[in-house]
């Protein structure tokens, strides 16, 4: 908690993380961006095809978000993981 | 629609394999001991990455989506979209707060959303508004589950040909019973487990659906052509159009904010606070925002199905013989293209899609009854086992009283009441979310903005007509907003009632100094990690018995 350039480092991530997932929010909250048909995509009217291909997007987005605040560099394990808790060598198997 | 003994048999054997599953799955990850409320209802709080999504997708993805969404687009065409457009914008904003939640949960052992709300302003009254709002909206949730399976019963013609009103109902309150007793024996494990078979049949039909069915009709521009055609032919009842290919400008604000307050709300619903509060670790939810979005796909897609419904030759009279009931359009369209096999695995797939949520809604509600009413209230000092108890009994209570509801009311009342839900349950976000970040609201102020957007949401969806009968009631979910003019979903509009509320109040509060009242949390537990989770389980114990203090170290 008190060192400071890893906070700042921190506070830098969160920042790049929120502008990541707003993009992702407006880019479906914005309706007048995709209420249109054309250009269409085969078949597929703007409306459909945009909002479809924008989930993939948005998952994109998040796990960029996931990738830059995620504690420490490593994803698992975790710091302070006490010895002995209770559930886990049967549970290990799944936590990935 | 004729009885069909293949595609019956084919459900009948896959639901008999999930009862199983269902019983069996509290053997699985075995506790030492089940009468615990962190075992019965949180599943031991143990999931990882990969069960958390199936358990979440399994939880989200209900009878809404695959039978409600689509029927929305049957009728109205690209309206109903904005349920693709909620799923994508979800899983962001929650990916911001979800974390803080589990953790500040995790350290002080709550099991339901309002006991995080009573730890953080030391609040019996705040947390009860909460715990009634979950059970309330939740009861036509579990009731519009029961809708689905109906919707396919009724395709499959199982039971409806009969004129006893007891033999009618008699597939559906068996397949009740089934689950009501796996949930009562195994709690979350068991919709956990089966959320795998369920999750593993949406996707095989989804895709199956969405390659061989555009084949069979002649391709996607004939079937986007016959839907226009549909949507544009004016509605004899309203003189207006149908619907609509594409959002029209008119609609665009109702669009936007169905999305976005369905967004805010689905994670104030105490059945996806569970799924939550079970995970085992804090990234295990952030990983999780990254990786549901596979859902939302499934869901575009399943929509779409409304518009293959209204271009498949003559389903659309049928759907019009049969009380023009929208929700029997993906029903019929399976039978109407699939031969018999894989009819029943699409059905199954519906059936099974209902009841995970379904019980993990049972689970949720029976929570809140427990830890807030219950213990809060009535038995301070009762033990985990009694507790547990006490969950296992009022699980079975509300789905009782959801099974009720569908016998009883009328299907259209059922769809309308859950807009209700969404209306309802959006009123508990300030003191959950903003209580995350913000101590500065006060508790009185919270119950004040909540009460009076309860109030207005109701009577306001209570004045909205069906489209084309002026006089009655429950008609929709959106209604004009006096000063901006634009059509808004009401959910929306009571939030921001109740946001004004809750400041305006929370200013004249602080300044007569009424007591804030004690909270129990510190700035690090909305962080913390795996460290304090062996001491959640007796934080729980010391909570049961009561005063505010900080149970843990």
């Amino acid at each position: 908690m008190t060192h400071s350039s890893p906070t700042r480092r921190r506070t830098g991530a969160w920042i790049l993380a929120s502008v990541l997932l707003l993009i992702g929010v407006l880019g479906a909250l914005i309706v007048p961006i995709y209420a249109r048909s054309s250009p269409a995509w085969g078949a597929f009217p703007f409306f459909y095809w945009y909002q479809l291909i924008w989930v993939p997007v948005v998952a994109l987005l998040s796990g960029l978000a996931y990738l830059l605040t995620r504690p420490s560099g490593r994803p698992e394990p975790g710091p302070g993981q006490p010895p002995g808790q209770p559930q886990d060598p049967t549970r290990a198997g799944d936590a990935r | 629609m004729q009885f069909n003994a293949v595609s019956f048999g084919i459900l009948i054997a896959l639901f008999a394999v999930v009862t199983v599953v269902g019983f069996a799955a509290a053997r699985w990850r075995r506790a030492e001991d089940i009468l615990h409320l962190h075992e019965w209802g949180l599943g031991g709080r143990g999931f990882g990455t990969f069960v958390t999504w199936f358990l979440l997708g399994g939880d989200l993805y209900t009878a809404y989506t695959f039978i409600a969404v689509p029927a929305l687009v049957f009728g109205t065409g690209a309206a109903g979209f904005f349920a693709l457009s909620y799923t994508v914008m979800v899983f962001p904003i929650v990916f911001v707060f979800a974390p803080r939640l589990w953790s500040v949960a995790r350290v002080h052992g709550y099991v339901t959303p309002a006991d995080f709300v009573r730890g953080r302003y030391g609040s019996r009254g705040l947390a009860l508004a909460v715990a009634f709002t979950g059970v309330l909206a939740t009861m036509p949730y579990i009731a519009l589950q029961l809708v689905g399976i109906q919707a396919v019963l009724t395709v499959l013609h199982v039971g409806t040909g009969s004129s006893n009103a007891f033999v009618k109902d008699l597939p559906l309150i068996i397949a009740f019973l089934a689950l009501a007793a796996y949930t009562f024996v195994s709690g979350l494990r068991a919709p956990a487990l089966i959320a795998f078979v369920k999750d593993t049949l949406i996707y095989v039909m989804i895709i199956v659906a969405i390659i061989y069915i555009p084949i069979r009709l002649g391709g996607w521009g004939h079937i986007f052509g016959v839907a226009n055609t549909h949507l544009t032919a004016t509605n004899p009842k309203t003189g207006k159009p149908n619907g609509s290919l594409i959002v029209l400008p008119a609609g665009e604000w109702a669009y936007a904010t169905l999305a976005l307050g369905s967004a805010l709300a689905l994670f104030m619903y105490p059945h996806a606070v569970t799924a939550v509060y079970a995970a085992r670790r804090r990234t295990v939810i952030r990983r999780n925002m990254a990786i549901l979005p596979a859902y939302s796909l499934v869901l575009g897609l399943v929509a779409l199905l409304g518009y293959m419904a209204l271009a498949a030759p003559g389903l659309p009279a049928v759907v019009k013989a049969n009380g023009a009931n929208p929700q029997l359009s993906v029903p019929l369209l399976f039978q109407d293209m699939f031969p018999s096999w894989f009819q029943g695995i699409g059905f199954a797939a519906i059936v099974i899609g209902a009841l995970v949520p379904a019980a993990i809604m049972s689970i949720a509600a029976a929570n809140l009854f427990t830890r807030n009413v219950w213990v809060e209230f009535l038995r301070p000092h009762a033990s985990p086992a009694e507790q547990t108890r006490v969950s296992q009994w009022a699980s079975l209570i509300v789905k009782a009283g959801a099974l009720v509801f569908v016998l009883a009311l009328s299907k259209t009342f059922a769809i309308n009441l859950q807009l209700l839900g969404g209306i309802w349950i959006l009123q508990t976000f300030p003191a959950i979310v903003l209580g995350l970040y913000t101590r500065w609201f006060h508790r009185w102020a919270l119950v004040l903005g909540w009460a009076v957007a309860m109030v207005w949401g109701t009577i306001a969806a209570y004045l909205v007509p069906v489209p084309g009968e002026p006089g009655t009631h429950f008609g929709g979910s959106s209604d004009t907003v006096p000063i901006i003019g634009h059509t808004v979903y009401i959910a929306f509009t009571a939030f921001v009632l109740n946001l004004v509320v809750a400041a305006v109040a929370t200013l004249v509060f602080r300044a007569v100094r009424l007591p804030a009242g004690a909270d129990e949390t510190r700035p690090e537990h909305y962080e913390a990690d795996l460290g304090p989770a062996a001491a959640a389980p007796a934080a729980a114990t010391a909570r049961a018995s009561a005063a505010a203090k900080t149970p843990d170290d």
